[in-house]
């Protein structure tokens, strides 16, 4: 085995020890359990398997939530990028609108949930729009900041050259913000996550927050215990499929910085 | 030339420039003012026109604001909330940042617990809400418990980065005028590694609070969040809009106090610099 | 020019320094007198900071050893003071320009009052007073915070002061106002230096001795004699003939390796 080979195999084993040893610390620890709230790990692999890697239960718990995911973080990522990009290039407007902005993002997005209930119901278009409302704003601050923090000379450069309005926007300022917007996207994504559980606790549109509550209200500890893996799994994965489009987008900047770093 | 002549040639383009900064600043007040009364102006259209009860005009709420900040029910919620918030705070922040700094320093550790910390911290701390309430029932323990394990990461994990984010070359003068370690890690490490574990912190804050008000809101828990959902439930709409303010505005106070706070620890850094070449 | 061995400061002796098999530095011999001020001198790359590197005692040499009065080096002895070149990221930028230069003398068991009024005097030494003590050293030029750095080397009160190409980053004047700042400190406070550098003027000018090192691995390639006096300046010095055919000298010596590795 060669040089190359063992180290990239001791890295990952040096990743791979601390999660797997927990786990099974967890399974014989608990494997005798008589407590109510901390069952064997067996028996919560078990209420596991059978609400979300079974086909059928896996489309009936996990879809909703995927639905209403989707469409109310696309939604707060369009409107967060373009109300973003607006006040971003228009100093002025972004000066004035401040104050009531920082009010608005200081709002908890769980605490308008009853607002939004009495505004919009106990349906799917509500749980959309109360995702969409909380995750707004980490994209909006984060694309503000970064279109405000391109660089001049990049700009100038365009009216040198007559960049088009259009042309400008989408070679210079969209590319140039994108690494700040990654990061709001990031943080709006773990909004989304949270706001969506809450959000399904109410009405039956279903979804892994419907699950968890519906879990509490039986005292299926069990599934309970499932439901929260199935949420951990469900958001680690998000943040992987995030994490692998951001590279891909990203790839120009993270080289810039790497550059950057190794010359200072 | 007098000495009264001299001041008499107050350049006049520094009165300039100064006047016209206070006008600019006046101008732009005068605008974020506008915009504050135009959103309170929208919320009233909307308060008028929706249909009864849905949704308080501004006065309404105010008013009931007012009237709440008279009575000792208020600030005892908004007591409950405050407090689990600092003790929530204090705790991530006395567990969460030598843990992190610690973990940091070890390349080891910091590989071994990546996967770990990766996958702890994106389970939003709802998840584990209805199991923590049935063992703790709704109290301050039980919101205290889920705050703590949805807060910590963010302290946590940026504390591993700031170990690792020291500059090189300060090490090598330690080294050079034999420092001994505990000289070290006081006086150099620990004030390299400070604006980066203050990143973490104010990420740490401002979730402290969030889950506060959200634990409180969904369990019950004594606070202001859970003022709000009491509101709700007797569709007293007036006192929901005002308690959700309260929220909003506890979020401003603790946003500003942390900003305040963070300039001056780190009045030196690169952020907050007036460079002066001497 | 052979040095008594009670005055010998710093030796090296057959010093080599090796990474991953590829040697940088091979056989280098040489003493320094105290009270001596040494320049080595070498063109860019060729392995300098490597050297001064091993000479502090920072990394630990593949072949052949370092001492220091003689007691052999392999971690950083007492009484050694490092300046680097980079001031602006060797200083604490939230300290004070008094409380960088006392660190090291706290921290090795000074009292306080002892140690800032040791801070103050070597400041004032380096031409610096009591408001700019109070200053963060961002608030500073980069030559005065360049002198901050010497400021701390010697409040150390230092057996060996070494310099690692400190005059680079500033501009040719402060440049020079610094040169003549060092040979100053060096005459009246008796201290050994040794400093490296890739200016053969500025080499040239400031040392008793030189030090030119070529070729890959590097070696010496000579150490050259500097007899021009106590009394040096920038304009008198540098038109002499003398200084004329040192510089050449030396530059020859370090051109040598050029070609024999381009």
């Amino acid at each position: 085995m060669n040089a190359a080979r063992k180290g990239w195999l001791s890295s990952v084993a040096l990743e791979l020890w601390l999660p797997v040893l927990l786990v099974v610390i967890w399974w014989v620890a608990s494997s005798q359990s008589t407590s109510v709230y901390f069952p064997p790990l067996s028996s919560i692999l078990a209420s596991f398997a059978q609400d979300w890697l079974e086909p059928a239960a896996l489309v009936k718990n996990l879809f909703p939530s995927i639905q209403i995911l989707s469409i109310g973080y696309s939604l707060a990522l369009v409107s967060g990028i373009v109300v973003g990009t607006v006040l971003g290039l228009v100093a002025p407007l972004e000066r004035a609108t401040r104050p009531l902005l920082e009010t608005l993002r200081a709002i908890p997005g769980v605490a308008l949930l009853p607002i939004f209930i009495v505004l919009f119901g106990i349906d799917v278009e509500m749980k959309v729009l109360l995702i969409a409302f909380g995750s707004f704003w980490p994209v909006l601050l984060n694309t503000i900041d970064g279109v405000r923090g391109i660089e001049p000379l990049l700009l100038d450069g365009a009216r040198v050259f007559r960049y088009g309005r259009i042309r400008r926007l989408t070679a210079i300022v969209l590319p140039g913000a994108s690494p700040q917007i990654f990061a709001g996207a990031r943080t709006a994504l773990a909004i989304s996550l949270i706001i969506m559980v809450v959000a399904e606790t109410v009405g039956g549109s279903g979804g892994i927050g419907y699950f968890l509550l519906a879990a509490q209200r039986n005292f299926a500890i069990n599934a309970m215990w499932g439901a929260i893996l199935a949420l951990g799994i469900f958001g680690y994965l998000l943040n992987i499929i995030f994490r692998i489009v951001e590279r891909r987008v990203l790839r120009w900047h993270r080289l810039q910085q790497a550059r950057l770093e190794s010359h200072s | 030339m007098t000495k009264l002549d001299q001041s008499a040639r107050v350049p006049s383009s520094s009165v300039r420039s100064a006047r016209s900064a206070n006008n600019r600043r006046g101008a732009r007040l005068l605008a974020q003012l506008g915009v504050m009364a135009a959103a309170i102006v929208v919320w009233w259209c909307g308060s008028i026109s929706l249909p009864e009860g849905v949704m308080p005009s501004p006065v309404a709420t105010f008013g009931t604001l007012a009237q709440l900040a008279t009575t000792p029910p208020f600030w005892t919620a908004v007591g409950e909330t405050v407090w689990t918030f600092l003790a929530a705070l204090v705790i991530c922040t006395v567990v969460g940042v030598p843990v992190g700094l610690a973990i940091g320093s070890s390349r080891i550790a910091t590989q071994s617990t990546r996967l770990v910390f990766d996958f702890l911290r994106t389970i939003p701390p709802i998840a584990i809400l209805p199991l923590v309430l049935l063992i703790f029932g709704p109290t301050f323990e039980m919101a205290l418990v889920v705050v703590v394990l949805g807060a910590i990461w963010p302290i946590l994990i940026q504390s591993v980065y700031a170990a690792r984010q020291g500059e090189p070359l300060l090490q090598e003068m330690s080294r050079s005028f034999r420092i001994p370690p505990l000289w070290f890690v006081a006086r150099v490490f620990l004030p390299g590694a400070l604006p980066f574990i203050m990143t973490g912190l104010r990420v740490g804050t401002t979730i402290c609070l969030l889950l506060t008000i959200t634990a409180e809101l969904l369990s019950g828990a004594p606070g202001v969040g859970s003022e709000i959902a009491d509101a709700k439930n007797f569709l007293d709409t007036p006192r929901m809009y005002a308690y959700v303010l309260v929220s909003a505005l506890l979020g401003l106070l603790v946003n500003g106090a942390f900003w305040a706070g963070q300039r001056r620890v780190l009045r030196w850094h690169p952020s907050n610099r007036q460079e002066n070449a001497a | 020019m052979t040095i008594a061995t009670d005055d010998i400061t710093l030796a090296a002796r057959g010093l080599g320094h090796a990474y991953n098999g590829r040697e940088v530095l091979s056989d280098i011999d040489f003493e320094v007198g105290r009270g001596e001020f040494v320049c080595i001198v070498g063109p860019s790359g060729v392995g300098k900071t490597t050297l001064l590197r091993c000479l502090a005692g920072l990394q630990r040499s593949t072949a052949g050893s370092v001492s220091l009065r003689g007691q052999e080096m392999t971690e950083p002895l007492p009484g050694v003071a490092l300046v680097f070149q980079d001031y602006s990221r060797s200083l604490m930028p939230w300290a004070s320009v008094a409380r960088n230069v006392e660190l090291p003398l706290r921290a090795n068991g000074a009292r306080r009052g002892e140690a800032r009024a040791a801070a103050l005097r070597a400041l004032t030494l380096v031409g610096l007073d009591e408001i700019a003590a109070q200053m963060y050293p961002w608030q500073l030029s980069g030559g005065m915070q360049q002198r901050v750095a010497i400021a701390r080397a010697l409040a150390y009160q230092p057996t060996l002061l070494l310099m690692d190409e400190p005059f680079a980053s500033v501009d040719a004047y402060t440049r020079a106002d610094l040169e003549d700042l060092m040979l100053r400190l060096q005459r009246d406070l008796h201290l050994t230096v040794i400093l490296v550098t890739h200016d053969i003027d500025e080499a040239v000018y400031l040392s008793d001795r030189v030090i030119a090192l070529n070729g890959r691995p590097a070696r010496v390639a000579e150490i050259v004699d500097v007899p021009l006096g106590a009394d040096r300046d920038q304009v008198a010095t540098k038109s002499t003939a003398e200084f004329a055919e040192l510089r050449a000298r030396v530059h020859g010596l370090i051109r040598g390796s050029r070609e024999a590795t381009s």
